[in-house]
């Protein structure tokens, strides 16, 4: 096993966990990285695999961070997953080669964000599969996930989404936004000019697609080997559906339906940080100090998705900040930095209103939960039915924590990374509670699969 | 449900873990109107992260008459109730060298006179039962009547049982305080209002001696903390629970539990003598530490080394509640009308049918069949005052 100590860890490659390790980099402080990618750069920098060079403007952005942060001296590791963390702050990953321990002095979790999925009928069919994955294989593969695509569910990452599979000559057949488009949208964006030539740039993309719909949203995904039509019904602002009005959207072959994103808050939260439920925010995130990115644990920093979503451009701001204030925390001459990073928190502020706003707007309609039938899986990994749930319920638990123990959902290969939210929403929507009383699957050692021989290997010296 | 504040009943039980399940579950079945009040999850707390092993072997002499009972006791309520992954699989426990064999022998001798059948297997006999335990070990002792079940399930069955029998459950609702009327119990304080009732089983694990106190009552339990391990699911490749034999220096004078849930998951800990050091309480849980993982992974390839390779997929810690002697608590204690049933000492699976009977009997002003000193919550007063 490999043992490193050093100044800094910074958990993830994203936008954030760039930003923050080239900034205390550059202040003098020894940094590593640690991502799960094959290469840097996280989803929305996402790098090919095989280094060939990015095809797209936002991929050379990333591989440009990626190039500043390696000219600053920080000291990369991918391909590793950081799979425990302890009180002292060693944290352990596995990677290709072997498993590493970091002995650092402080760590900045900057992990980024799930596709937040909810379960309705047909979702586990083939062909079905989130925005994100949808992207991931376009930036990744250069494939779309479908000759005939219908994208849905609801926010501005359809949009972007809908970009790459134009680009790629595959525009989705329809796409699907569950908001309705009203002066409430356009009265946000009004208030954020900075934003207005990505908003157009997204928008004319879209005009490729032959049939688009706001204030619609997919009830059930129908076909045998393969998802081959969709059902859609009107959903109003107060977000009830009619099913009355329910309309088929035949000969697909691939659906892509998220409705945004959920902070990966495994990590921080197995540091004990504290956390805080907020739906415009993506539900349970890592509360954080905005101007400095320390949260609630000494020597404990957080930045990017994982603060609450937001998306890159928070992302990289939030970075910068915590890399900064981490790097003074640890002692570096940062004299002269004031200007900039009250700067900095002052264009954080801007950006999350924004985005702040955006969530809300955007925020999943309350009818969702009602989309999964008593026959509809919600856990995948341990095939646990809406029914099964609901009878635990009524049993007399509650919450997502009684939920797994009297049904098993979360307890499966993927931890509730999966159906965790999901459950969340069922329990609020039988028991009365709110999804924020429904509380989350704490997350524990370790937090991704490993083999015991890794786990002997990283334990069998260590100190205790 | 949620019933409202203003509730009244018979009895009230303080804690949905298996104690207080099975003790609301007696009550409930002998008529009395009985609300079971869980601060967090019902079976979510020392329950749930049990390994909920229903066994007689290398336990305490004195109780084995209770044991033998509640083993039956378990064997019924899984003919009647619904699916709980009930197993008598049957249980190893192993020997590492020569010296173990003195105590393995003095376990055996005990159990066979009080009517068990435990037997010492050399190596290849063990492996006819375990075929897979193939590390280097000297012996093992077999105990055929040793079952387990699956801990959340078997909660939920006691739990849907008493609530068939009349029992209102209530869930996420902490109970702050005992209420006293004219020196005797008149029921307990929740956040959300008081529940009226003539008697009050605090079944609170490690949490039974801070409410205890709110009457005076001055308790010996303490929290301790156990760890434990989970695989991912595997194919069917451990048929028994194993554990270590229990002698002093047996696994160095620790214990071991290793078996496989009917999910595929291998559930596993060993802990050795000194190995457990991390601070926390059953309010503020930590995680497992490196020293336990350590001892547990080495111990269960040094058994099973075939399974090098299967991922380790859960961690977790629970705070069981301790006594000075291991048993429980069991019985009236302080003001008339409170009964305490608490102290499993991280075997109270097996026990806790055992315990609801007592309670039950001391209810329902009935003679037991069992020795009530063992389990007298005022029995170290006594033996202070002696």
């Amino acid at each position: 096993m490999r043992r490193i100590d050093t100044d800094l860890l910074v958990v993830g490659g994203g936008p954030a966990g760039l930003e923050a390790a080239r900034a205390a980099a550059e202040a003098g402080i020894a940094v590593d990285l640690v991502d799960a990618g094959f290469r840097p750069g996280g989803q929305y920098w996402m790098q090919d695999p095989t280094g060939a060079p990015p095809l797209s403007a936002q991929g050379s952005k990333g591989a440009a961070a990626i190039a500043k942060a390696q000219a600053t001296g920080v000291a990369f590791h991918s391909g590793a997953e950081v799979f425990a963390a302890f009180p002292d702050r060693r944290v352990l990953a596995n990677a290709a080669d072997g498993p590493i321990e970091f002995t650092p002095r402080a760590i900045i979790v900057a992990t980024g964000a799930h596709d937040r999925a909810m379960p309705f009928p047909g979702w586990t069919l083939p062909g079905v599969m989130t925005p994100g994955a949808g992207q991931r294989l376009a930036k990744l593969g250069g494939t779309s996930a479908g000759e005939r695509v219908v994208l849905a569910g609801s926010g501005p990452f359809l949009m972007a989404v809908a970009e790459t599979l134009v680009k790629l000559g595959k525009p989705p057949v329809a796409l699907i936004e569950a908001r309705p488009t009203d002066s409430a949208i356009i009265a946000h964006l009004a208030r954020h000019p900075g934003r207005w030539r990505e908003a157009a740039r997204l928008l004319a993309g879209a005009r490729a697609i032959p049939e688009r719909r706001s204030g619609w949203i997919v009830t059930e995904a129908i076909g045998s080997e393969r998802v081959t039509a969709v059902r859609i019904a009107p959903v109003d602002r107060s977000g009830r559906i009619d099913r009355a009005r329910s309309e088929t959207i035949g000969g697909i072959d691939a659906l892509l339906v998220g409705w945004g994103f959920r902070p990966m808050i495994e990590l921080t939260a197995l540091l004990r940080c504290r956390h805080e439920h907020d739906p415009a925010l993506g539900g349970w995130h890592c509360v954080t100090d905005r101007a400095s990115g320390r949260t609630s644990v000494e020597g404990v920093y957080a930045a990017g998705e994982v603060t609450g979503i937001a998306g890159a451009v928070p992302a990289r701001l939030s970075g910068r900040l915590a890399g900064l204030s981490a790097a003074a925390d640890l002692g570096a001459d940062t004299a002269g930095d004031e200007g900039e990073r009250a700067s900095l928190a002052e264009q954080l502020a801007r950006a999350r209103a924004f985005s702040d706003g955006l969530g809300r707007l955007y925020a999943p309609p309350a009818d969702l939960v009602t989309l999964a039938r008593d026959d509809t899986v919600v856990c995948r990994c341990e095939e646990i039915t809406r029914a099964d749930i609901a009878a635990a319920f009524a049993d007399g638990t509650d919450a997502v924590a009684g939920a797994k123990i009297w049904t098993r959902a979360g307890m499966g290969r993927c931890q509730g990374r999966i159906c965790g939210a999901a459950v969340a929403a069922i329990a609020a929507a039988e028991t009365g509670i709110t999804p924020r009383e429904a509380g989350f699957n704490p997350p524990r050692i370790p937090l991704r699969p490993v083999p015991l021989s890794v786990v002997l290997e990283t334990t069998r010296d260590g100190q205790e | 449900m949620k019933p409202g504040a203003g509730m009244k009943a018979d009895a009230v039980v303080v804690g949905a873990g298996v104690v207080g399940a099975a003790v609301a579950r007696a009550l409930a079945v002998s008529g009395r109107r009985v609300v079971i009040v869980e601060q967090g999850v019902p079976g979510g707390a020392v329950s749930g992260a049990s390994l909920a092993c229903i066994g007689t072997h290398m336990m305490d002499e004195d109780e084995l008459p209770l044991l033998k009972w509640c083993c039956d006791e378990w064997a019924a309520f899984a003919s009647v109730a619904p699916d709980f992954e009930y197993s008598r699989c049957g249980q190893l426990r192993f020997l590492k060298q020569e010296s173990e064999r003195r105590s393995a022998d003095e376990w055996i001798g005990i159990e066979t006179a009080a009517g068990l059948s435990p037997t010492l297997l050399d190596p290849d006999a063990v492996r006819r039962i375990e075929p897979e335990l193939t590390g280097p070990i000297h012996a093992a002792t077999w105990s055929p009547n040793s079952a387990v079940v699956n801990p959340f399930l078997a909660v939920r069955r006691l739990l849907e049982a008493a609530q068939a029998a009349g029992a209102t459950l209530v869930s996420r609702r902490p109970v702050t305080a005992l209420r006293l009327a004219g020196g005797r119990i008149a029921g307990v304080e929740t956040a959300e209002g008081p529940i009226e009732a003539g008697i009050v089983v605090l079944a609170g694990g490690p949490w039974t001696a801070k409410l205890a106190a709110t009457a005076g009552v001055d308790l010996p339990i303490v929290p301790r903390k156990a760890q434990c391990l989970a695989t991912v699911s595997v194919p069917p490749s451990i048929r028994t629970v194993v554990g270590a034999c229990k002698a002093e220096g047996g696994v160095d004078a620790g214990y071991t539990q290793i078996q496989q849930a009917m999910s595929g998951q291998i559930l596993f800990n060993t802990v050795l003598e000194g190995g457990v050091t991390a601070a926390g309480s059953p309010d503020d849980i930590p995680e497992v530490d490196r020293a336990f993982i350590r001892d547990s992974v080495a111990t269960l390839l040094f058994l099973f080394p075939a399974f090098v390779q299967i991922d380790l997929l859960r961690s977790w810690v629970r705070y069981e509640a301790v006594t000075p002697d291991d048993r429980f608590l069991t019985g009236p204690a302080g003001p008339d009308g409170l009964f305490i049933a608490a102290g499993d000492g991280g075997t109270g699976f097996v026990r806790s049918l055992g315990m609801a009977r007592i309670i039950a009997d001391f209810v329902g002003g009935r003679e037991s069949p069992f020795r009530r000193d063992l389990y007298d919550p005022a029995r170290f007063d006594m033996k202070a005052a002696a």
